[in-house]
């Protein structure tokens, strides 16, 4: 029983993971860029939110629909302002701006809200839970993976069946073919980093509801969607969110046999998934 | 009668290697130009330099009078021009029918109207219509670059270039592919056809130009030139054909 | 039928030498001598303070070299050498507090552990394309981390104290601290500047300047790549394990701080990526910045970080970039040139 209670708040966290792992699917999935700064946005939004919160007496809901349309728009400024210049072959100026990028982000959120941990409050659900069958299953994180769900299915109907989908895969299949069918490649990377970015919106909320935000903790949110994606396979959206359940789970397992070992435990897993098979358990060989 | 796509003293280069050395070209509405020449000569970096993928100046490319030169490929693709690009260049992963909706997409985007429609491209290549929810990946080397062709055409163009369409694919395959063109003109598509197989060239077109070493070395009506010119132009002044 | 040569009747084999030094390099080459010998001889001009602040400068450089070596010439963008940095630094707490092997002694031993973490390493990580390869570094770096927190011979997350070093007097262990910083640029930057201009050199230009055709052209990209990555990790490690013997001190915290490689990424972008130069001038730069403006903490960083991202969008060759554009005159010369012979 006690290891059926890991597996579900394992899945459960792996809601959480997946909010951040589709976003640096579809950003690697069409530009082959990973955004090092991808955790620390997380954090700057929910810390946004935690602010908002505060300021104005916000609940949960209207810094969520708040938050999201700023996070889109911060995706396209970034895509517009920095990503656009180092999009290209060579994996290095990309990864050097997101990097400088990430360093300064973390400093200047330290600047402003100090290195306390914060939280946003929810108004009594993050401490709600239903009890099923001797486990108790919190509402909140109930709510966390059925919205990460909805994202993923969301993102995959987009793929699949919209104009700007078709583009975007197109586009991460052949930027050059792309182009010869009349697709701007950089509106469409634009429109891409919006996207994910805006997703970060959805999990900055979340983030911030289910536990605490501190500047300096972007590069573990970075981590762990960097092993969800890995760990399902590249190239689906589907695998990205399979990838933080396995994620969650690992970590999960490995919290119940130590609270010291969880995190090593999803670390692990990874390991072990890229020696034995490299392309992921739901990528093409 | 102003040309519908013309080169003026086209001149282009990678880095420090110059592939092009002024090169003048003429493509009136409604015909089709072979392009010939043999490997290495600058016939498909002609093609990417009027698609807008090296870096030209405005003057050396013009569309109706207007210099284009140097526009960005998608919005190229916007005024009229669609490429067949060598090798096919599919979206792998995706459907025939999802890549052909890409084109479609786009041009309704802009609002490019053509003619071209998927109903129309099925009765030109029916094939594709059975296959449409085949992964392109699938297809034979025939049909994807029937999608090729197609992809390109729902782009709805003015002019479209053709880069070596009949590479690597069966003689019957050729004969198949090649059957689709004189209905593509018939729609009023201006064409630029390069291609390695001088007698399909000039079986398939009304003009045609040899290029040798990033220069024009003959023009001529594809009906007239003798085989004896073409040697010529195709490896220099000097050699002999035998 | 014969054969015959036909000997080219107008062309003179041209009167050229093939020069691999130059003024500049020559004069660069005799101040690094001397300055590898002022190093060494540290204890009788600089005072304890001083050879502390010199040895962290030589560790930053050090460092970054190693990083550029993979970074500027294999293509392995690691954001995780911190990793061997930590594992050789304990190596050497273990085998010299735990084991009571001589110090000095264990200090060249804690550089097998990198060697022989960096092979599985690199087979695992080297299936990961471009940038996931960078952040599977730095996820190795985190497990090292957490497993020296959880492991009780290192002695969890608490860590370890040298105290073996109190048997040698100040006078003794700046003498050795001195004699490994010497030793420590040396090899790295003084292999890095050997490895270049030998016949792996022009592979490894040829590599950084486009790994397909240098693989074309009979290039092993992959053994180069896998060699520079674990010369990389003993490059490192001796630079931690030297660090950590300075500091007296280790914790997992410590020892696989993510800091070095905002350093080391630092020093060699501004400095200038794929040259022995830029990574002095970036490491001199950083060193003055952080005694100047370290106290002002996060700002610090923020300038930092954004430079970091300015010089990777505008400027990807760094100031020695810009430097060498304008004048040819490099400090360690590795191209060979053609010169006519004077008559």
């Amino acid at each position: 029983m006690q290891w059926f209670d890991a597996l579900v708040q394992g899945i459960l966290l792996g809601g959480m993971y997946a909010q951040y792992a589709l976003g640096m699917a579809l950003m690697f999935g069409v530009m082959r860029i990973v955004n090092i700064s991808h955790g620390d946005l997380v954090i700057l939004l929910s810390l946004v939110g935690i602010s908002m919160a505060s300021a104005w007496g916000w609940g949960p809901l209207p810094v969520l629909i708040a938050l999201v349309p700023l996070a889109v728009l911060m995706g396209w400024v970034l895509q517009k302002t920095v990503l656009n210049k180092v999009v290209g072959s060579d994996p290095l100026p990309s990864l050097i701006a997101t990097f400088g990028l990430s360093v300064a982000l973390q400093n200047l959120m330290l600047q402003i809200w100090s290195a306390n941990s914060r939280s946003l409050p929810g108004g009594g659900i993050e401490s709600q839970s239903i009890e099923i069958g001797g486990i108790y299953i919190g509402l909140l994180p109930v709510i966390v993976l059925i919205v990460a769900t909805a994202l993923t299915w969301g993102l995959d109907i987009m793929l699949k069946r919209t104009r700007f989908g078709r583009a975007l895969r197109a586009a991460s299949a052949d930027v050059e073919a792309a182009a010869m069918t009349g697709i701007n490649p950089r509106a469409i990377y634009a429109l891409a980093t919006a996207v994910a970015v805006g997703i970060l919106g959805f999990a900055a909320v979340f983030q911030a509801l289910r536990s605490t935000v501190a500047p300096a903790d972007g590069p573990a949110q970075l981590i762990y969607a960097f092993e969800a994606v890995i760990i399902g396979g590249m190239g689906s959206v589907w695998g990205a969110f399979i990838g933080s359940m396995v994620l969650g789970i690992s970590q999960g397992i490995g919290f119940r046999i130590d609270p010291g070992f969880g995190v090593l435990a999803g670390h692990i897993v990874f390991l072990i998934v890229l020696a034995t098979r490299p392309q992921g358990l739901f990528g093409r060989a | 009668m102003t040309a519908v796509l013309s080169t003026h003293g086209l001149i282009a280069r990678y880095g420090d290697f110059q592939a092009l050395y002024g090169v003048d070209t003429e493509l009136n509405a409604g015909e089709a130009v072979a392009l010939i020449g043999a490997n290495g000569a600058g016939k498909s970096t002609f093609l990417r330099s009027i698609m807008g993928l090296l870096p030209v100046s405005r003057d050396m490319v013009r569309l109706d009078g207007e210099p284009v030169g140097g526009t960005p490929t998608d919005r190229m693709v916007q005024k009229g021009i669609a490429i067949v690009p060598e090798g096919r260049r599919l979206f792998t992963g995706m459907s025939v029918e999802d890549n052909l909706r890409v084109a479609i997409d786009q041009a309704t985007r802009v609002g490019a109207k053509g003619g071209w429609t998927l109903g129309r491209l099925h009765q030109l290549f029916p094939i594709l219509k059975e296959k449409a929810r085949t992964p392109v990946q699938s297809l034979s080397g025939g049909q994807q670059q029937m999608v090729s062709i197609g992809r390109a055409l729902l782009c709805q163009p003015r002019v479209l270039l053709c880069d070596e369409i009949s590479l690597g694919l069966a003689p019957k395959v050729i004969r198949e592919i090649y059957a689709a063109l004189p209905e593509i003109r018939a729609a009023g598509t201006a064409m630029i056809v390069v291609e390695q197989d001088v007698g399909l060239a000039q079986s398939a077109t009304d003009r045609l130009y040899c290029m040798l070493e990033g220069r024009v070395t003959l023009t001529g009506r594809s009906a007239e030139v003798t085989r004896e010119q073409i040697g010529e132009a195709y490896f220099g002044a000097g050699h002999a054909v035998v | 039928m014969t054969m015959t040569a036909i000997p080219y009747a107008d062309t003179e084999a041209p009167d050229v030498l093939v020069e691999r030094q130059s003024r500049s390099g020559r004069v660069a080459m005799t101040l690094a001598v001397l300055g590898l010998i002022g190093l060494a001889v540290m204890p009788w001009w600089a005072s304890t303070g001083t050879i502390r602040s010199v040895l962290e400068l030589c560790c930053y450089i050090a460092v970054a070299q190693m990083w550029n070596l993979l970074a500027g010439y294999a293509g392995l963008v690691s954001v995780g050498q911190q990793a061997f940095m930590g594992a050789a630094g304990y190596a050497l707490f273990v085998l010299a507090q735990t084991y009571g092997i001589n110090p000095f002694v264990a200090i060249f031993l804690s550089l097998l552990v990198p060697a022989v973490l960096a092979v599985p390493i690199y087979f695992l990580l080297h299936r990961l394309d471009g940038p996931y390869f960078s952040i599977g570094t730095w996820v190795v770096a985190e497990v090292f981390r957490l497993t020296a927190s959880n492991m009780p011979i290192v002695n969890s997350g608490a860590g370890m104290s040298l105290r073996v070093m109190k048997d040698f007097s100040s006078f003794e262990r700046n003498v050795a601290m001195s004699l490994l910083c010497a030793f420590m640029l040396l090899v790295t930057l003084g292999g890095s500047y050997w490895l270049l201009r030998s016949r792996f050199g022009l592979a490894l230009i040829a590599m950084r300047d486009n790994p397909i055709a240098a693989a074309s052209q009979g290039v092993n990209v992959a053994k180069l790549r896998f060699l520079i990555y674990v010369a990389a990790a003993v490059g490192c490690g001796l630079a931690g394990s030297i660090y950590f013997m300075a500091q007296l001190r280790i914790t997992p915290g410590s020892a696989f701080d993510p800091m070095w490689a905002n350093v080391a990424i630092f020093i060699v972008m501004i400095g200038g990526i794929g040259s022995i130069e830029g990574v002095l001038i970036g490491s001199l730069i950083y060193f003055i910045a952080d005694r100047w403006f370290g106290e002002y903490g996060a700002t610090y960083f923020v300038v930092l970080g954004l430079m970091t991202l300015l010089v990777a969008l505008y400027a990807r060759t760094g100031i020695w970039g810009l430097v060498s554009k304008r004048w040819d005159a490099p400090w360690f010369p590795i191209r060979r040139k053609l010169v006519h012979r004077k008559l």
